[in-house]
């Protein structure tokens, strides 16, 4: 891959976007120092040389040997007490300060999205403090949007267990706005500042380019990672400032309701120039919800249940269900079809797209391949033996005169409605296909 | 200069066999080279029903572990998806440079080749059929003595297909038949002579599968597993006989052996090719003489590539049909376990005496799937539909003669074989015909011939292949001489399908393993004049 193996220097490689960056950057075949409060938590990983540090001591020489690029991440995200506020910004001028002595060719520092001369908070008027320092050493500057997917940690980890712990969520208004970004894709991002030469010094806002409703972000969370129903009331945000008022400063930023105030403040970042300039593409929040990062499997999963479910005419085993997904990951290209929700809701209607039919359309002798294959699984168990071949079932000529007709009065009936049906049916292919 | 052996049979399959048992009781030092492949999936070792509705891990050996099933699902026979089968067919055309344009080509890397999955149909050919041969059928009479002998058939008895297979004199009886077939049977019997006077003549199939116990084999207990393998090994696979042909000193085997060509020094050949368990991966051997029985097309691949021949050839292949029938006065019969390959055979004459032959089987050891998916039903209530009507149908096939391929296979620049497929085109008509004597006689004897059902298979997917280097009294240079030595490379001979002089619709193995006993008597006749 590289030739010519480049050193990286992390700080804060310890924390939410961290920890990914570290995979990331290894997986790229970049060798890694990390700047950790805690020189252990590197210890399992022989590739990665992990150097003791944080705010209040001088950073270590011989971690920014060889170092060509500094990845400077960690923050302060904990309240600390009032005489503390000038310490990050001085670290960072001790970063850059070592940076340069070591021949470091860039700095990359990730700000924030609060990150604001006149910020609400102190963590956004110190972002901004700091990106100005970088700005002068004509380093890199990442504006991260509001990070979400992987682990449950940073304020993402804050509200997946909120929204997990209360049935009732708050829903304010006026809605504050939110510009998601995944952590991997995030990451990604940071990847290719590192990488791509010809970037200048600057400020690159790295989240989805359309903002959306809080609410609806927390709704994602509660509908594809939490996965069950949540209520959402309406709360008027002069409540929130109202209570941060009463509570004061240090009950306030306990209680995380600074970091809200500081939501509602957000203004809308301009980031489609900055994506097209990376080349960086980013997931839809359905999936990057999901644990995994993406949720091709669970809508595998949902293809896989279906179709045999239309076979079988019960819900399939588990066991069953399972060597779908892995016989399409193997022998097929591993993702869904995208066959519409509601034939994934009602597997009977499978019957209206089980024809060939379907085959001219882009799909649709994928489908039939994939019905054909889903019948073989499905026979190859004892329930199939029982659906398939009838064993363990009573036979006679009237039953299997009865079974017969059945079948034929059933394959008439889907016949018709298909007939009738079939441009409702062209309609929701068409739709689906433009949704996509 | 000294040989490493006296001769070297390339291949392990019915052919090779075939031929080595009179080398080696002859005493000559004989090497068998073969692709290696052997058993790696179980079949079933209970009834195959019992089994479907017992066994948890049925996925197994029905898909595969490793889905083999459904990476096949292309293939033209439920035998090239069953992932107990997979070794023998797998991996024989990239490692022969076989490529296809119209035609299926299979063939086999696994000790004991394609006789692994074969039918199991046997059948002498009459004296009139051996009229195409440049020899006399008395010649080749003790051969298919011998070799009938040594594989074991069963299926003799005095009906309208005795004078046809004519096989009937060291046979054991017949398998037991299902409830269909025997109620088919009785009904051909007593409609007769009516039945006869279209043309159309049924009996008891000949096969290559004991019903006694026989030479260390089980006779067969009708558990239905015929598909995916027999636990009895009442089927003959040239296999065991590669295990018997092991017992003498004086024969090797080396397995793991992919041959990729012949050469000649003085009176010696040299076969070079690629060994799976060598450190360089590549070896040679030497002997006397070479007897190709790698199977039809590997061999055509090899003796062109010797002979440097770019000449398109002939080849020659069965068109086939398969059908499905439905005895109505058996809806509702429970499904049982039964004999899963050809349990009547019958022949019959369409337009100005063209012969066809047939067979129909029972349905009860295939997936239902495979019925499934050629159905123009939904799967959900095509699946239905067969559980009902499943248990009264049955399935055949038919063949034409080979004559009637219009195949042809070439050897390319690159050395790859590269093969044409086509029919005749009176094929189309003849099959038209086919399906209305089908459909009329099995009216009569109570089976409705399903509509839609009769399908055409596709050039190639008899895998009966035949005559592309073929025996002439007057060989020319891509010919053999009536012993199967190639016209051009002394001391090369083809002992497979290859060299067929023609072939006709009647299953061809018994006739190719008759032809390749003889040819190893000859060899091993010379061999000892030579001595005294």
């Amino acid at each position: 891959m590289h030739n010519h193996r480049k050193k990286i220097l992390i700080t804060g490689a310890n924390g939410y976007i961290g920890q990914r960056l570290v995979i990331k950057m290894l997986d790229a075949g970049y060798d890694i120092n990390v700047l950790v409060r805690d020189q252990n938590c590197f210890s399992g990983n022989s590739s990665v040389k992990a150097f003791q540090y944080d705010f209040s001591s001088l950073p270590p020489q011989d971690a920014f040997e060889g170092v060509s690029v500094l990845v400077h991440l960690a923050a302060i995200t904990s309240s600390l007490p009032p005489e503390s506020d000038g310490i990050e910004l001085k670290a960072a001028r001790q970063l850059i300060e070592c940076a340069h002595f070591s021949g470091v060719k860039r700095i990359l520092f990730i700000s924030s999205q609060t990150a604001k001369m006149d910020a609400p908070t102190t963590y956004g008027r110190t972002k901004w403090e700091i990106e100005q320092e970088i700005l002068k050493a004509k380093g890199l500057v990442a504006r991260p949007g509001q990070v979400y997917g992987g682990k449950e940690q940073g304020l993402f980890g804050v509200l997946v267990k909120t929204v997990r712990k209360f049935p009732i969520i708050p829903r304010f208004v006026p809605a504050p706005k939110v510009q998601p970004v995944h952590v991997d894709d995030l990451a990604e991002g940071l990847l290719r500042m590192t990488e791509q030469a010809e970037l200048s010094a600057g400020v690159y806002s790295l989240a989805s380019r359309d903002p959306v409703d809080f609410s609806s972000f927390l709704s994602s969370i509660s509908k594809y990672r939490v996965r069950s129903f949540r209520l959402f009331i309406p709360v008027p945000v002069f409540l929130v400032s109202l209570s941060s008022f009463l509570l004061g400063r240090y009950l306030s930023d306990k209680l995380s309701i600074n970091r809200l105030k500081s939501l509602f403040k957000l203004e809308p970042m301009e980031t489609g120039a900055d994506l097209k300039r990376l080349n960086l593409i980013l997931r839809p929040i359905h999936a990057g919800m999901h644990p995994s990062g993406d949720d091709r499997r669970r809508c595998l999963l949902m293809e896989g249940n279906a179709l045999l479910h239309y076979i079988l005419k019960e819900k399939p085993r588990g066991a069953l269900l399972r060597r779908y997904v892995h016989a399409i990951e193997q022998v097929r290209d591993a993702s869904s079809l995208g066959i519409p929700s509601i034939f994934l809701k009602l597997p009977i209607l499978l019957a209206l797209l089980d024809d060939r039919r379907w085959v001219c359309e882009p799909r649709g002798k994928e489908l039939a391949w994939r019905l054909d294959a889903a019948t073989l699984m499905a026979e190859a168990t004892t329930a199939g033996a029982s659906s398939f071949l009838g064993l363990g079932r009573r036979a006679s000529l009237l039953i299997n005169l009865s079974v017969v007709v059945r079948a034929v009065v059933s394959e008439l009936f889907w016949r018709a409605v298909k007939i009738i049906s079939y441009s409702l049916l062209i309609k929701i292919m068409r739709q689906h296909r433009g949704e996509k | 200069m000294i040989q490493d052996y006296d001769v070297i049979i390339i291949g392990s399959g019915p052919a090779g066999v075939s031929a080595a048992f009179p080398l080696v009781e002859s005493g000559l030092r004989v090497l068998m080279v073969d692709g290696g492949h052997e058993q790696k999936i179980q079949p079933p070792d209970i009834d195959y029903l019992a089994s479907r509705g017992s066994d948890i891990d049925q996925h197994k050996w029905i898909v595969g572990d490793d889905y083999y099933a459904l990476r096949q699902s292309d293939t033209v026979s439920p035998k090239l998806r069953a992932p107990t089968l997979g070794y023998v067919f797998e991996g024989f055309s990239e490692a022969n440079k076989v490529v296809e344009d119209g035609f299926i080509t299979v063939g086999s890397l696994a000790t004991g080749g394609l006789s692994n999955a074969w039918g199991c149909g046997v059948a002498k050919l009459g004296d009139d059929e051996l009229g195409s041969f440049p020899f006399n059928a008395l010649e080749i009479e003790p051969s298919y003595q011998t070799i009938a002998e040594r594989i074991g058939i069963s299926g003799g008895c005095d009906d309208d297909m005795s004078s046809y297979f004519g096989l009937d004199t060291s046979s054991q009886p017949p398998i037991q038949m299902d409830d269909l077939h025997c109620k088919m049977l009785d009904n051909y019997t007593r409609y007769r002579e009516e039945i006869v006077k279209f043309g159309f003549q049924m009996g008891r199939s000949r096969v290559a599968v004991l019903s006694e116990s026989y030479a260390g084999r089980k006779g067969c207990d009708v558990s239905g597993n015929c598909l995916w393998g027999c636990h009895k090994k009442a089927l003959y696979s040239a296999y065991e006989d590669v295990q018997a042909l092991k017992e003498n000193n004086n024969f090797r085997l080396e397995q793991g052996f992919t041959v990729e060509g012949i050469e000649r020094s003085e009176d010696t050949w040299r076969v070079a090719g690629t060994d799976r368990y060598s450190v360089s991966g590549f070896r040679s051997f030497s002997a006397k003489k070479v007897l190709f029985a790698a199977g039809t097309l590997a061999t055509t691949r090899l003796v062109l590539g010797a002979l440097k021949s770019k000449k398109s050839v002939k080849l020659l292949s069965c068109p086939t049909a398969a059908f499905m029938l439905w005895l109505p006065l058996h809806l509702g019969r429970k499904i049982v376990p039964s004999f899963g390959l050809g349990q009547l055979s019958f022949t019959m004459n369409v337009q100005r005496n063209t012969s066809v032959f047939g067979s129909t089987f029972s349905t009860a050891g295939i997936p239902v799937s495979e019925f499934v998916r050629h159905l123009p039903f939904h799967k959900r209530y095509g699946i239905d539909l067969m559980r009902g009507l499943l248990s009264s149908c049955l399935i055949g096939n038919i063949f034409l003669s080979g004559e009637f391929s219009s195949a042809t296979a070439r050897l390319g620049s690159n050395g790859e074989l590269s093969i044409t497929g086509g029919f005749d085109e009176r094929v189309p008509s003849l099959m038209i015909d086919v399906k209305k004597l089908l459909r009329k006689t099995y009216w009569q004897m109570g089976a409705v011939l399903l509509p839609k059902s009769f399908t055409v298979g596709r050039p190639g997917g008899d895998i009966h292949y035949a005559g592309t280097v073929p025996m002439r009294s007057h060989p020319t240079v891509g010919e053999t001489s009536s012993y199967g030595e190639v016209m051009g490379l002394d001391g090369v001979y083809v002992i497979d399908g290859a060299c067929l002089s023609t072939l006709t619709e009647k299953s061809h193995t018994f006739t190719i393993m008759a032809n390749a006993d003889r040819i190893g008597r000859y060899i091993a006749s010379k061999a000892l004049e030579k001595k005294t």
